[in-house]
This record gives structure tokens, sequence and C-alpha cells, in this order.
């Protein structure tokens, strides 16, 4: 063929790494890509085995990949995304790449020369592109992940993925037969601060609350905002007297220090309802909000900033009174 | 769909589906080193909006894996080989192919197996019209958490046509049994049928 001359330049410019090896495993072949990226240079490892001048790659798996490549005579495929690379090489994006190796696509080929004798070719392509975008990818789900699990004005949890928690926990509580305790706290007169500080005093209120109540939790409870200005704590292997220490010292954070705002001190409290898990069944998640619920009343009821603990006689509300 | 080929031109592409059998399982044996033992393999022209439902009940219930792999040759052939399995079988022929389970990631394996299966069959059958194929790096549609049909689904529906070939592996311990689909678009099956017609022609 007269465009025979094509092949030699267009493979030594090619942008991935072309390799050739023998039925022994010998290096036959190496283009310009793999021999700059590697710093080796052809005429020094010609013939010698590929596992002897690449010395970190798996070879157990390599043998493995061109055996097949060689016994079947049909192509093997090996994907960055189940193993970033075969051969180590720089890549060209350092900078702005997190990775430090080239992430490969990598296609072995059968090859026969006119005599008959059998080869493998190795392609390398760099894929380091498609790595770093699947990186910010990972990245970014991750932080949506998070941002949909969190109160955008509190951080603490939004009601829907404490709700989740606080079932998986009873569940969990049920099945090791260990005591689970919720606490449902409301801040209180919430409506009239609103009325005298504006809704961004009342934000502050919030804001500050939630900081306050989150340095007293363990790392096992959860903690989530149930509504606009009621909040629940999940205590994980904790019984009522525990529970009701934790409670005491959420009312006494809040109340023992105002809240500042514009120069502006805002006295506020909170009313908390107590009542551990006793419940069983599916919706014995339920039957405990409602309990706690109860309790959070009766707190109201008694004259607010104070904790009550539920009690079993109590099953219904009375006209609710803020 | 069977319409779209003539009876004459089914017997044909089945003589040659078993045939290509043949050469797969010659060379998966010398290379596994165990009998491999093929059935002849049942093909069948399916509406490619038909697959996901055929599929359902033979994989809803377990653990199955879905591999694709594109292939291109001559003579505006072209198509995405789909070889379907059940994960407990797969685990079996990664013995015998040496993987251990640590070496490799499970996804790793699934290709592997799946591009070894597809490419020794359809290079049998390249051969045999003197054609010859290159192959894109398989790709894993579904695996254990996703849903066979619903990655089916997805799929299946870009095509035409869809040649469903029932693979049924024998070896000498234990049997490996898959499906593989041809899903071939509809421009690619008119120049099936030429092909066919030209090897009607010489004999």
């Amino acid at each position: 063929m007269s465009e025979d001359w094509l092949t030699g330049p267009v493979l030594e410019q090619l942008n991935s790494g072309v390799l050739v090896v023998d039925e022994q495993l010998q290096l036959v072949y190496l283009n310009s890509f793999l021999q700059r990226h590697s710093s080796v240079q052809l005429s020094d490892v010609k013939g010698k085995s590929l596992f002897q001048v690449f010395t970190d790659v798996p070879e157990a798996w390599l043998r493995r990949k061109f055996a097949s490549v060689l016994e079947l005579q049909s192509p093997s495929f090996s994907s960055w995304e189940q193993r970033q690379y075969i051969i180590k090489l720089p890549h060209l994006r350092p900078v702005t790449s997190s990775s430090q190796y080239m992430a490969q696509n990598c296609t072995m080929l059968p090859l026969k020369d006119p005599a008959g004798r059998r080869y493998v070719c190795l392609l390398i392509e760099d894929a380091t592109d498609a790595f770093v975008y699947q990186q910010h990818l990972q990245t970014t789900l991750q932080k949506l992940e998070l941002s949909n699990r969190i109160d955008g004005l509190t951080q603490a949890l939004n009601r829907r993925y404490w709700e989740e928690q606080l079932k998986l926990e009873v569940q969990r509580a049920q099945r090791y037969q260990q005591p689970l305790s919720l606490l449902l706290f409301d801040l209180d007169k919430f409506k009239q601060l609103n009325d005298q500080y504006g809704h961004l005093g009342g934000d502050c209120v919030l804001i500050e609350l939630t900081a306050r109540v989150r340095v007293l939790l363990r790392d096992t409870d959860w903690f989530g905002r149930y509504g606009g200005e009621e909040f629940g704590i999940v205590l994980t292997n904790t019984a009522l007297a525990g529970a009701l220490e934790v409670a005491e010292r959420v009312c006494l954070a809040v109340n023992s220090t105002a809240v500042t705002f514009h120069d502006q001190s805002i006295a506020t409290s909170v009313s908390i309802g107590v009542a551990q898990l006793d419940a069983v069944g599916d919706r014995a998640h339920e039957v405990l909000i409602g309990q706690a619920d109860i309790a959070l009343y009766n707190a109201k009821r008694d004259g607010r900033n104070r904790v009550v603990v539920f009690s079993a006689g109590e099953t219904e509300f009375l006209l609710k009174a803020n | 769909m069977s319409t779209v080929f003539s009876e004459e031109q089914r017997d044909c592409l089945q003589e040659l589906i078993n045939v290509a059998m043949g050469l797969a399982s010659d060379k998966l044996a010398r290379f596994l080193n165990t009998f491999v033992h093929l059935q002849v393999p049942a093909i069948e022209l399916v509406n490619s909006a038909q697959i996901p439902a055929q599929f359902e009940a033979r994989y809803s219930n377990t653990e199955a894996a879905l591999v694709s792999q594109g292939f291109l040759g001559n003579d505006g052939l072209r198509g995405e080989a789909i070889v379907l399995y059940q994960l407990d079988n797969a685990h079996r022929i990664a013995a015998l192919l040496g993987y251990d389970t640590d070496s490799a990631s499970e996804l790793e394996m699934l290709t592997d197996i799946s591009s070894i299966l597809t490419t020794t069959f359809l290079n049998g059958l390249a051969d045999q019209i003197d054609n010859s194929l290159s192959y894109s790096a398989p790709r894993v549609l579904s695996s254990r958490q996703n849903n066979v049909s619903e990655a089916l689904q997805e799929t299946a529906f870009h095509w035409e046509l869809a040649l469903k070939v029932d693979i049924s592996y024998q070896l000498v311990d234990h049997s490996f049994n898959c499906d593989m689909l041809l899903l071939i678009p509809g421009e690619a099956v008119l120049n099936i049928q030429k092909i066919l017609e030209r090897i009607l022609e010489e004999y």
C-alpha cells in the first residue's frame, strides 16, 4: 500500500500509549507517548521482560489477561473505573487534578506478524479527565446528600431525615433491647418574640438555641428541627433518668443567658417533653413522638421553661394553650 | 419480527451461529483446560420492546449481571451484545479463569467473563463471513444492586431488532447458563440480510 508511510508517524504522535509484547511477554515496541511518559527508551528495553521494565504493574493479573488474549485471539479490556491504571504514568494535568497518576482505559489486542508469530498490543488511553469529572461528581453528590439532610437556617437535621433516623433508632433499640429516649422541645412564646423583634430576631434566636443545644449532645444523638420553633432530640441508649438530665441542661443553657440581637438582649426559654420508648411494633416511633408531645404540652401548661416527663396515665391532649 | 428474514436466511443465520458457537467452545475449552460442551443455541428474533418482559421472569428473583459490549465490523455490521447471567454462576466461572476474590473487583470479573464470551463467539461468527470485528470496552449495565428489567428497558428501546441467542455452556463439573442478546439497529439488519444473501448465493 502506498500509504504505508503514514502508520509510523501517526503511531509516534498518537496521544495514547502503544506497547507490544511477544508471547514471552518481552517488549517489542513502545511508542513515543509511552517512552516519554515513562522516561524509558525503546532501544534500552527492547527484548526485556515487560515486568522487568515496568516493575509496579500487577503481574499476575496482567499475565492472565495476556494469556486470554493470546489463547482466545480476542481482545481484553480494562477500565479506569475498576483499575485506575495498569502502568503508573504521570499525567498532563498535574495542577488541576487530585489524582497523581494517569487514569487509563486499556485495550489488549491480539496481533500476528506476517510469519504468524503472536503478539499482544496494549493500548493505553488517558482517561484522567473522566476520572477528575467523576470525582467532582462524587463530591457534589456528597454535598447534595448533606444539604438534603440539613435544615438550612439552624443546621440541625431537617424533619424528614430526623424522623427517618428516629424510626431506625427505635427499630435498633427494640432489636437489641436497649433504652431510647426522646426529647421534644419548643421555644416559649415564639410568636410574641417574632412580633417584638421581627422575624430576623426570631431566626437569630433559633440559630443561637441550636448552637447551644448541639454542644450538649453526644455524636450518637440525633438533633433535628421538627417544626417552626419545635425541635427533637433522639437519645440513643439512654433511659429516662439520663434523658431528664440532658433536658434540664438544655433548659438551663437556653434560659441562663439572653440572646443578643442588634444590641438587644432577648431573654428566651424552652419547654421540654421527655419520653422513653416503651411501645412495640411498627408504629412505636409514632407513639413515642405522641408521648413526648403530650409531656411537652404539659410543660407549657405548667408555666413553660421547664421539663416534664411523660407519665403513662396521660393519654390525651387537653385544649392546647401556647 | 420473524418476517424480517426469509426462512432461508434464518436457517443460514442459525447455521452460522451454530458454527460460531462450536469455534467458541473449542477455544474456551483449551483456554480453561476443561471440557466445554455447548448446546445448540436457540435463536429468536424479538421486538426490542418485548425484551424486558421476556427476561424479567428469569432474572427478577436472583442476582444477575447485565454487561454490554458494542461491536463494529465491515459491510455495515454493527450492534451491541448484551450478556445476562446469574451472579452465583459467575463466581464458578471466575474460579476457572483463575480469579481469586481479593485480587480483582467483582465488576472487573464480570466484564472479563462477558467480554470473553462475547468476543470469542462473535469472532467465530465474523470469521465465517470474512468479516472482522472491533469491540468497545464492556460496560456493566447492572449488577446486584440494580433492577435487571429496568436496565434492559433503558438499553433495549434504542434498537429496532434484537437477536436473542440462548447460550448454555456445560463445563465438566458445573454448568454455566447465560443469555446473549445481539441488539442490531435497523440499517444494520439490512446489511446482515445482504451478507446472508451473498452467502446463500455462494452455495
